[in-house]
């Protein structure tokens, strides 16, 4: 790169297998993230702003029960999830009721809560020095599955099996949510978005409506902070940061609201965007383009909003029916 | 089933009740608190003081979906159908179902059997209603009159004892009215519901309706059958007084 | 009687609180961390009424406000960095916020409001604008700490209590722009036209107001004031950096929150409160947690009288 280039971008990385590996692994991971997103917001109508939070709750959960209290791996993993479940549970209680932007402003101040939690209460969860050493059972799985694809022929990869683990989980995940939107269930939640003094005229008890989605959402959050946690080998509260929920929201903007389909779309669609901008040689420190890419998130969710609301896979006469009324 | 309303209201004072199988009218001018009794009696405001008494037991303060439960269903003044759904996706959402329970919805066969039967059901109810072919249109889709008879058919899906409609025939055209004016009072004689509606149209009132409440400024003015109500001069009074004074308030 | 007389409820709970502090942990660290408490109050109070403002006259609640405090402090840098004087660099600071509020709103949320946006998009939409502000103001200055150029060393002795010269004079400058505020706000015409607004557009419009211009004037006076907050934080503090308009939008919107939403003068008073509320925890808990507790603040004061203590508006859906 020549001392005149301002930009220079090679395209070399699209044919690195460890490229897309990495784009798998994290387009899953913020997938069943936004799945509970999408739950929340696509098809409930609840805003959610603290997805990040419940996300941090089940991963440290998890963590500091297998590191500190040496409970075994899989009985963490159900412990974190219920973690998460109950927060959504107590978060919910109170702040369900009120308007949507006050909820929207207590699920943001309970994620920043249990951010500073984290990072404040070092004996418990390590603080921003991090908490690591839970990822023993997950080390195990992995050799096993590297010796299953090494019999079907498939040399082994750094995160190839974490990448088979997620995609299995999450299309298994967006598939199960897709399906439980589909039911009575689902059908009394589109109608809580729609009009909740209708379904209440109804004989439907919106609120434990709304706290299940709540809570489901948070489980989901939970399952995806712990591909987070396995990616990294390292769970600190930098990686907890709001900015999660803006990405889970760009992918359910992107994807259509209250499509779950759009969900696994959009979440590799951003994620391969986002990662592919690492491969720009930009004559900019790290951290500069660190910033550089989240200030393109941003945007990209403005744009969205302003330009393209349904998405990509929203249907924009559901948009137009909705605004009259 | 007697309902019985006493009770002081943010702004009025107002006491009724009305007889079982009954068709009553709430009548009275704009701003006269009709809308506003509905909402405390179905739960949907709080009130501040007084009672509401539902086959002889109190149900005032209870959640509007408690109630609906138990058999008193309303419908709005401006309606709720919910746009963005399906007319029968609306109607399906008034039948109960086990697989309306989180812990069912996953297991499909759980709930497969109550939904074809309240599918079977709503088209059959959508049919009397004239709106079987638009089953799988988008709600949002219908006419304002064909949203009103939606409404009716989502409330009838839920088998109710007690059914309060607001304004039930507000923009509706005079086919379409005389034909839900119609289903209303075969509600009444084949299934014995209880009915309670606002209405403005003085003919409909004392066509159709046993009993007449009329309301004004918050309060109960004289409750009785048609005949003796229009005639009561306090009712033309407060009537004509009001009419007036809330014409001038619309042009203005 | 909270309902009735909640101001009078407040200042109760709060000499009590304070006594009890004092008698417990020591008059000389009740004091100090009340004087901590009003510096930090002050720009709370400021950024908490330019937020609830616009709530009152939008409907929206700006979840980028947080990063206008962030672009006043840097453009106090900008004004550093041009060599002019520190108090012109804090003008300049205050109305390059302001023209950027107004900028925004005629870039933007006229004519998405034009669009007849739902009101997710509308939360959206401001989100997605803090994030892009944030990391533009990181992308372009830096993510690290700079000096904001004022002293903070030098302090005055009252008694046994210190406070800063930078922070006394902060101080100053924020209660007077707060009064002028409230005076403005209660007797000018502009006040006047402003309250209404906030009451019901429409009905302002029916009244012959010129709503584009006050919603302008809003814009201008909730950057300014924000702008001007992000500069009373960074000037004593001694740095800023792209994050400080986000470590204060929680207590921000713990202040407006419990003020009352849309209520000017309880977004002062909440501010100031708050900034006691949470200099006082510092005595009993570890100071680091001290932001912890403002949100402790919002949350009990969701729980308990969602309208906030001077409120009238709807803020239950029921």
């Amino acid at each position: 790169m020549s001392a005149n280039d301002v930009l220079a971008v090679s395209f070399s990385f699209l044919t690195n297998v460890d490229f897309w590996i990495n784009v798998g692994v994290l387009a899953t991971t913020y997938g069943v993230f936004a799945l509970g997103i999408q739950l929340n917001v696509g098809t409930t109508g609840i805003f959610n702003f603290g997805q990040a939070g419940f996300m941090a709750a089940g991963s440290y959960a998890m963590g500091i029960m297998v590191v500190r209290w040496d409970v075994p791996f899989w009985v963490a993993l159900l412990g974190g999830i219920a973690v998460a479940a109950v927060a959504g549970i107590l978060v919910g209680l109170p702040s369900l009721r009120l308007r949507a932007d006050y909820f929207a402003i207590s699920t943001l101040a309970f994620s920043e809560i249990v951010r500073y939690v984290a990072d404040n209460w070092d004996g418990l969860t390590g603080g921003n020095l991090g908490l690591f050493g839970y990822t023993d059972s997950w080390n195990a799985i992995s050799v096993r599955i590297d010796g299953w694809l090494e019999h079907l022929g498939i040399a082994p990869h750094f995160l190839l099996p974490l990448l088979v683990v997620n995609l299995a989980l999450f299309l298994v995940l967006a598939a199960f949510v897709a399906l439980l939107v589909r039911s009575p269930w689902g059908r009394v939640l589109n109608a809580i978005r729609e009009d909740e003094d209708a379904a209440r005229a109804l004989g439907k008890n919106t609120f434990l409506y709304k706290l299940q989605s709540l809570s489901l959402s948070a489980a989901l959050a939970a399952l995806a902070g712990y591909m987070l946690a396995i990616n990294i080998s390292i769970l600190s509260p930098a990686n907890f940061d709001p900015v999660l929920t803006a990405y889970g929201y760009v992918i359910v903007i992107l994807g259509g609201l209250g499509s779950y389909f759009g969900v696994v779309l959009g979440s590799f669609f951003l994620i391969f965007l986002l990662e592919s901008t690492r491969y720009l040689e930009l004559p900019l420190s790290d951290a500069r383009v660190a910033a550089l890419r989240f200030m393109i998130v941003g945007l990209v969710l403005m744009a969205l909003v302003v330009f393209r609301p349904q998405g990509i896979f929203g249907k924009r006469e559901e948009l137009i029916l909705r605004s009259r009324g | 089933m007697s309902k019985r309303f006493a009770g002081v209201l943010a702004v009025d004072r107002a006491s009724f009740t009305v007889a079982q199988g009954s068709i009553t009218a709430l009548i009275g001018p704009n701003g006269a608190g009709k809308s506003t009794l509905f909402n405390v009696v179905t739960g949907f405001e709080r009130g501040d003081g007084g009672d509401v008494y539902l086959d002889g037991r109190s149900i005032y303060g209870r959640a509007p979906h408690s109630l609906a439960r138990r058999g008193m269903v309303r419908t709005f003044q401006l309606t709720k159908a919910l746009a963005v759904m399906s007319v029968l996706d609306n109607m399906l959402l008034a039948a109960p179902s086990p697989g309306e329970r989180l812990g069912l919805a996953a297991v499909r066969p759980a709930w497969r059997g109550v939904e074809r039967r309240a599918r079977a059901r709503a088209l059959e109810l959508l049919s009397v209603f004239g709106l079987a072919e638009k089953a799988d249109d988008y709600a949002g889709t219908l006419s304002g009159g064909q949203r009103k008879l939606l409404e009716l058919a989502r409330a009838e899906m839920l088998e109710p004892r007690l059914m309060l409609l607001d304004e039930p025939l507000a923009g509706v055209n005079r086919t379409l009215g005389r034909a839900l004016l119609d289903h209303i009072q075969r509600l009444r004689q084949d299934r014995r519901v209880t009915i309670v509606l606002i209405e403005h149209d003085i003919d409909v009132v004392m066509r159709h309706s046993d009993a007449v409440v009329v309301m004004g400024d918050g309060h109960v003015i004289t409750t009785g059958p048609p005949d003796e109500v229009r005639r009561d001069p306090r009712v033309i009074e407060a009537y004509l007084g009001k009419e007036q004074a809330s014409e001038l308030e619309n042009d203005g | 009687m909270l309902r009735r007389r909640p101001g009078l409820v407040l200042v109760a709970l709060l000499v009590a609180t304070g006594l009890v502090l004092g008698l417990t942990q020591g008059w000389r660290e009740i004091g100090q961390v009340t004087i901590n408490g009003i510096v930090a109050g002050n720009y709370f109070a400021l950024g908490a009424v330019g937020l609830t403002l616009i709530f009152g006259v939008l409907r929206l609640v700006n979840f980028a406000h947080g990063e206008f405090l962030t672009f006043g402090a840097y453009a106090l840098l900008v004004g550093n960095a041009l060599g002019l004087p520190l108090v012109l660099s804090v003008v300049c600071g205050v109305v390059a916020t302001a023209v950027m509020g107004v900028g925004l709103e005629v870039v933007l949320w006229r004519p998405v409001r034009r669009r007849r946006v739902g009101e997710l998009q509308l939360l959206l939409l401001a989100l997605g604008l803090a994030f892009f502000m944030r990391n533009a103001i990181a992308f372009a200055a830096g993510p690290e700490d700079r000096a904001t150029g004022a002293n903070v060393t030098a302090g005055l002795h009252l008694g046994e209590l210190r406070v800063g010269r930078t922070e006394l004079i902060v101080t100053i400058v924020g209660l007077v722009t707060i009064a002028l505020v409230a005076l403005t706000l209660r007797y000018s015409s502009l006040g006047r036209q402003t309250r209404a607004l906030a009451d019901s557009i429409q009905l302002a419009e029916t009244t012959g107001i010129d709503t584009d211009r006050i919603v302008l004037i809003t814009w201008a006076a909730s950057a300014g004031l924000a702008g001007l907050a992000g500069i009373l934080y960074a000037l004593p503090a001694g740095v800023a950096n792209p994050g400080i308009g986000f470590s204060l939008i929680l207590s921000i919107f713990a202040a407006v929150v419990v003020g009352g939403i849309g209520n000017a003068y309880g977004a002062l008073a909440g501010g100031i409160l708050i900034g006691l509320v949470q200099e006082w925890a510092t005595l009993v808990i570890d100071p680091a947690m001290k932001v912890a507790v403002g949100f402790a603040v919002l949350i009990v004061v969701l729980l308990i009288r969602p309208a906030g203590l001077f409120g009238r508006g709807r803020s239950v859906d029921r």
